[in-house]
């Protein structure tokens, strides 16, 4: 059944390199569409991590600090009874280094506080003039930006330090983000708390950090349905390519299986070589597109994060959606009559 | 490698097409021994593929039997029938059917190994076969590569991969050259001295001088010429039936005839209806085939019989 299966793929190869290289790219997509939707998921629950918090005080009615204007007066950090809490400011702002400004959502924190940014590079901003930015903004330390218009220099880098696909974080000391932010160090945005948040005043409410996770997906899910809606239509673009080539095959060989039928060799070694070459090209395709997907992940202007279980779910995924593709065309191959083996040449 | 006679007895198969129903083998009966090869002799269309097909367990008769030694092939199915022809079947093609992405060696390994063969043995196998047939040196060739005549010779150490009992063979020399025809029934002689049965169908008489038995597919014409002569037949009677051998030629003197196509669910379909000075039934005597319509008279009808030649001469061509 190998021998028949590799002489035959080899025979017609040029068919079966063009449908394993579009396999390939639809695949390499759904490597990238499913990183897409990982990095999406992520995204959120790494950057709220960094902060260090368990509970996020906010005034009554706000539902998460990434996704809705949250603003309260300082004082209520005095209302709050837990033993380590600290201020926050949290709010959309825009970063500039000379080209246009790009949307940053900045963070105004306490110097070893919650909340304070985890810098890979350099150091925790510190005084005035001072910013910490994410690296996807793409600013060396010791570079000058505008931070809504007032110059700063660049002292620190973080990482993960993104909301809502993509959007980076700016860390500010917090009296320069109250200024920035509300013209005022009398607000706030929300207190950070580590452990129990106790009981809270009227007026307050508190998430805890998956919760603000949760919040923060929400205005994605539109976006990661959409995505999840094309990646059913790849797998279904793919499930054609292999199901339309394995078809053909049948039809080529169809002789071929009424002669091995009228010798006496069994269905089900005829459908294994068709089978076999159904998941040769899934696999194929796959082995391809790991690697396509290394080039064109990069390409995307969103952050693209395969999942180490993509490279072994998408080849198991592939090989039985091969193998009901292929089905039609196994089909064909079951309901071969040995008789045609007499047909005349070119019968 | 031995095997017991062949006989065939009342053999019918029925097939639908069109909604008609068409016997390309109606009670054909005959026998054969181990060791000879019998030539199945008449024109494309007289049943010879489907005799083979029945032979080799490929096709199941509409009715009749045939037993080979012991064994009655029509009564088995499914398994028994894989089981037979990959056992006691060895199958010539005449397309020779060889499979295009495998070599010459593959394409009589291949089988074996999907028959349970170890890939040793079968290789062993090919190479033995292939130096019977004279092809050693062209093992590793693909049948793009080779003539006809090399391909129907590996088509034939293919059929006899098994080592089987019997070797059925589909106009084994049809689109080859004369020498390579030679060499095919040269190898097919040395096989039947090798005490296997060969069943060969043909309709090139060269395999006439070698055959030990003859099968004639199409009765050849025995009928004594019989002179021009009128005959009648009253309203509603048969002048023949669908199916029936044909051997005359009627041209309508007086009266009408319905010509009638008897279809598979046993209804009618009116073909056409004939009157005086017209004719029907010259088309079976010509080319050998049985009645292909019934034809009844609609009314008291007088016929005049012709036999086909003097059909031809006398009617014809005044046509």
């Amino acid at each position: 059944m190998l021998l028949l299966t590799f002489r035959d793929l080899a025979y017609r190869k040029v068919r079966f390199i063009v449908v394993t290289i579009l396999g390939a790219v639809v695949f390499a997509l759904l490597f990238v569409m499913t990183g897409l939707v990982n990095q999406f998921n992520l995204e959120p629950a790494e950057t709220v991590e960094q902060f260090g918090a368990d509970e996020w005080v906010l005034p009554e009615g706000v539902s998460a600090p990434f996704t809705s204007v949250s603003v309260m007066p300082v004082a209520a950090l005095d209302a709050v009874d837990a033993a380590a809490k600290s201020p926050v400011v949290i709010t959309r702002s825009s970063v500039a280094q000379g080209d246009p400004p790009e949307e940053v959502v900045l963070i105004g924190f306490e110097a070893d506080g919650l909340g304070a940014p985890q810098v890979v590079e350099g150091r925790v901003p510190a005084a005035e003039g001072e910013v910490a930015l994410d690296r996807t903004l793409d600013v060396g330390v010791g570079s000058e930006v505008t931070v809504a218009g007032t110059p700063f220099t660049v002292v620190g880098l973080t990482e993960a330090t993104t909301v809502l696909a993509g959007i980076p974080f700016a860390y500010l000391t917090l009296p320069e983000a109250q200024m920035l932010a509300f013209a005022s160090t009398d607000v706030i945005s929300s207190v950070l708390v580590a452990g129990d948040v106790g009981p809270l005043p009227a007026g307050l409410a508190s998430l805890t950090s998956d919760d603000v996770v949760e919040q923060t997906l929400q205005p994605l899910e539109g976006a990661i349905a959409s995505i999840d809606l094309v990646r059913a239509l790849l797998w279904i673009v793919a499930a054609i390519i292999v199901g339309a080539v394995v078809y053909l095959s049948a039809l080529d060989r169809q002789r071929d299986f009424a002669v091995l039928k009228a010798v006496g060799a069994p269905n089900s070694a005829l459908l294994g070589s068709l089978a076999l070459q159904a998941v040769l090209i899934a696999l194929g395709a796959v082995a391809i597109a790991a690697i396509i997907q290394v080039f064109l992940a990069p390409q995307f202007p969103l952050p693209v994060t395969v999942p180490t279980s993509a490279f072994w779910q998408l080849p198991l995924l592939a090989v039985l959606m091969a193998l009901a593709a292929g089905a039609v065309g196994m089909r064909k191959v079951l309901r071969s009559d040995p008789s045609q083996a007499f047909a005349g040449a070119g019968a | 490698m031995t095997v017991g006679p062949l006989t065939v007895s009342d053999l019918v198969v029925e097939f639908i097409h069109d909604g008609y129903a068409i016997r390309p083998l109606d009670g054909l009966s005959f026998g054969a021994q181990a060791g000879e090869l019998v030539v199945l002799l008449g024109p494309s269309g007289c049943g010879k593929t489907t005799l083979l097909s029945c032979l080799g367990g490929i096709l199941t008769p509409t009715s009749g039997t045939i037993r080979l030694g012991d064994v009655e092939v029509t009564a088995m199915r499914g398994k028994q029938l894989d089981a037979f022809r990959r056992d006691d079947i060895g199958f010539v093609f005449q397309a020779f059917n060889l499979i295009p992405s495998l070599t010459a060696r593959e394409n009589i390994a291949v089988p074996l190994t999907l028959t349970g063969h170890s890939r040793k043995e079968s290789f062993a196998r090919a190479d033995e076969l292939l130096e019977q047939v004279g092809l050693g040196e062209r093992a590793g060739h693909l049948p793009s590569r080779l003539s006809g005549g090399q391909m129907q010779r590996v088509a034939v150490a293919r059929g006899l991969g098994h080592n089987p009992p019997l070797l059925l063979a589909d106009e084994p020399t049809a689109n080859l050259d004369h020498i390579q025809a030679e060499a095919i029934i040269r190898l097919l002689q040395s096989l039947r001295d090798e005490g296997r049965m060969i069943v060969v169908s043909t309709h090139d008489s060269r395999l006439v001088p070698i055959a030990d038995r003859i099968v004639q597919m199409v009765p050849p014409d025995q009928h004594e010429e019989r002179p021009t002569h009128d005959v009648t037949f009253g309203a509603g009677a048969s002048i023949f039936e669908q199916g029936d051998p044909a051997d005359v030629v009627y041209v309508i003197k007086s009266g009408s005839v319905d010509v009638i196509r008897v279809l598979a669910d046993g209804g009618e379909e009116l073909l056409t209806q004939l009157g005086p000075d017209q004719y029907f039934g010259e088309l079976g005597p010509f080319l050998g085939f049985p009645r292909s319509a019934s034809v009844r008279a609609t009314s008291d009808v007088v016929l005049t019989v012709y036999s086909p030649r003097i059909f031809r001469e006398k009617v014809l061509h005044k046509h």
